[in-house]
């Protein structure tokens, strides 16, 4: 509060100092926001692109399973994936974007060639590979989805926070620092003028004090009947 | 093996009244419109009662249905083992080790991933020639390794034993399920030489077809895959479609491949069809659909030609066969939500 301030010329240097600060980051976090948010259409577009081919790529994996149980049964197609142990692999990285730290997922060993799948060529079917290849296809794209939308979370979050710091500088802090400034201009230069006032009252004073004493030096008589009219007039 | 002299006649009797039981295309047809609990009561009223009946209070929905079709196959080609004697029996068991294959593979995978046994045993299909006790014993083997020593008076013994070095190596399945398929594979025209006439004649056909039609899908997927594999090692010997030179040859040009199958004397008109529909989309399935379909052309011609022979029980094997995969199929359809149009596409017979 403007109240709360001391109205003092050095208060008021702060207060300029901080308002000059808070109006180039109130300038940087405004940039910082429409960057993200440019930032952010870009990723929203990939995201929407992505999300459509993970539902394309899990209606036909679900499919392709769902034909690979009906004609080579449950216990087959349990029995194919059974014979693979070994799992893909995920390694996680970051990058930044204009300060926001998204993770950058790299997978490894999620698409296999017929002789990685574990099962034996000469005993299965098509169906079971393109099952098992539709699944992989499925699987990276889960893996490319989690790490852009991840990205737009993220993304969605700082521009959040930028915002409300933008609308803090531009609607709660800066208004209170112009408040304050105006209320310590203010203040001073009503001190400024009661300084001026009573300088010019001292002045006068001092200088009616002067004259009196140059008029006691020139007229002595003139003095006493002075005080003897102020006497009678007592 | 069965001693004895070969008693086809009295297998093929029994064969006769046991094809009398099978489905026909009518009765696919209703089951096509029924939900999985419609399709097992169908089924209970049928051949399947009993083992509707036992399974019943372990599994429900398609996984009984499942389980009850494994469990009659597996009970059918028992008996069919155990009725026949001396060349019969070598014959009908020559087939029938695909399930000794299906077995022991579903046992090495379950140990692999540290199944319990009792699943382990809920998956086996107990068709072949190994039988129950050697079946539990490697359930609860426990290990890769004790699997091979079991089998060790089994056709798989030797080319696990040599396919388990590669295995360790790798730490994949891959070798040891390879093995397996090709020594059933390469077991199946073993000792019969080329007969020109009669039934064993008509047996050899139909196994060099499978063999012909299994490496051409080996084939076709190793073309299509684009992985960097050695087609020699996918090689069937015994078919008359390909050389092993012409597979390593074809499988890295998947257009001349296609031509070549076309351009066969033997298969080319049969599956004319679905190699245009091959070449047209990249998916195998339907071309694997056309193989199935000229399979089963191939099993009617065997019962109706020498129908007091071996082709007439293998004929029977592979109706069974085809009864069972379109059953689960109309069931799993139905419960995954396939309209009957999609399903009845899927079932060969129909």
């Amino acid at each position: 509060m403007a109240t709360d301030v001391k109205p003092t010329r050095k208060e008021l240097m702060a207060i300029e100092d901080r308002i000059e600060l808070s109006e180039r980051g109130h300038g940087t976090l405004e940039q910082k926001r429409d960057g993200l948010i440019m930032e952010f259409m870009d990723i929203l577009d990939r995201a929407q692109d992505v999300r459509g081919e993970l539902t394309s790529d899990y209606e036909e994996a679900q499919r392709t399973i769902n034909m690979a149980r009906a004609m080579e049964g449950d216990v087959a197609v349990r029995g194919a994936a059974a014979a693979l142990q070994e799992h893909p692999e995920i390694t996680t990285e970051s990058k930044n974007i204009m300060g926001v730290v998204v993770p950058q997922i790299e997978s490894s060993r999620v698409s296999k060639s017929l002789d990685q799948r574990g099962y034996g060529l000469m005993g299965t079917s098509a169906r079971i590979d393109e099952a098992a290849e539709a699944y992989e296809d499925l699987l990276e794209s889960i893996i490319l989805a989690a790490e852009v939308e991840t990205a737009m979370k993220k993304m969605l979050e700082e521009i959040e926070t930028t915002k409300r710091r933008v609308n803090a500088l531009e609607f709660k802090l800066l208004p209170d620092l112009y408040e304050s400034e105006e209320y310590i201009e203010q203040k001073l230069e009503e001190q400024e003028r009661e300084e001026i006032f009573r300088m010019k009252k001292i002045k006068d004073k001092k200088e009616a004090e002067e004259a009196e004493a140059a008029a006691e030096e020139t007229d002595p008589f003139v003095d006493a009947d002075v005080q003897e009219s102020v006497a009678g007039g007592d | 093996m069965s001693a004895g002299a070969s008693n086809p006649e009295f297998v093929n009797a029994r064969v006769r009244s046991r094809r009398a039981t099978l489905f026909a295309d009518e009765d696919y047809r209703k089951l096509i419109r029924m939900g999985p609990s419609g399709i097992a009561r169908f089924m209970e009223e049928r051949e399947y009662e009993d083992e509707i009946n036992e399974l019943g209070a372990r599994f429900s929905g398609v996984d009984l249905i499942e389980y009850a079709l494994n469990r009659n196959l597996a009970k059918h080609f028992d008996d069919l083992l155990d009725w026949s004697e001396g060349r019969l029996y070598d014959l009908i068991a020559r087939y029938l080790r695909k399930f000794d294959v299906w077995n022991v593979k579903t046992v090495i995978r379950g140990i692999y991933t540290d199944t319990p046994a009792e699943e382990i045993r809920t998956d086996l299909i107990r068709a072949g020639e190994l039988d129950d006790a050697l079946l539990d014993r490697l359930v609860d083997a426990g290990e890769i390794e004790d699997v091979i020593e079991l089998l060790n008076r089994t056709i798989f013994y030797e080319p696990l034993s040599a396919a388990f070095e590669v295995y360790e190596e790798s730490g994949t399945l891959v070798p040891l399920e390879n093995a397996l398929d090709r020594t059933f594979y390469e077991r199946l025209l073993a000792d019969l030489g080329r007969p020109q006439e009669g039934p064993e004649a008509m047996y050899v056909e139909f196994l060099q077809a499978e063999i012909d039609f299994r490496n051409a899908r080996n084939a076709l997927r190793l073309a299509r895959s684009g992985a960097d594999l050695d087609p020699s090692a996918f090689y069937i010997e015994g078919g008359t479609l390909f050389t092993e030179s012409e597979l390593n040859r074809l499988v890295n040009d998947r257009d001349e491949l296609v031509t070549h199958i076309t351009e066969d004397r033997t298969y080319g008109d049969r599956l004319s069809t679905a190699l245009d529909q091959l070449r047209e989309a990249d998916s195998l399935i339907q071309f694997e659909h056309a193989l199935d379909a000229a399979l089963l052309e191939y099993s009617d011609r065997l019962s109706s030609i020498y129908p007091v022979s071996v082709s007439a029980v293998l004929s029977y094997i592979l109706a069974k066969e085809r009864e069972v995969e379109n059953i689960r199929a109309i069931a799993r359809g139905r419960e995954v939500g396939l309209s009957e149009a999609e399903i009845e596409d899927e079932l060969v017979v129909l």
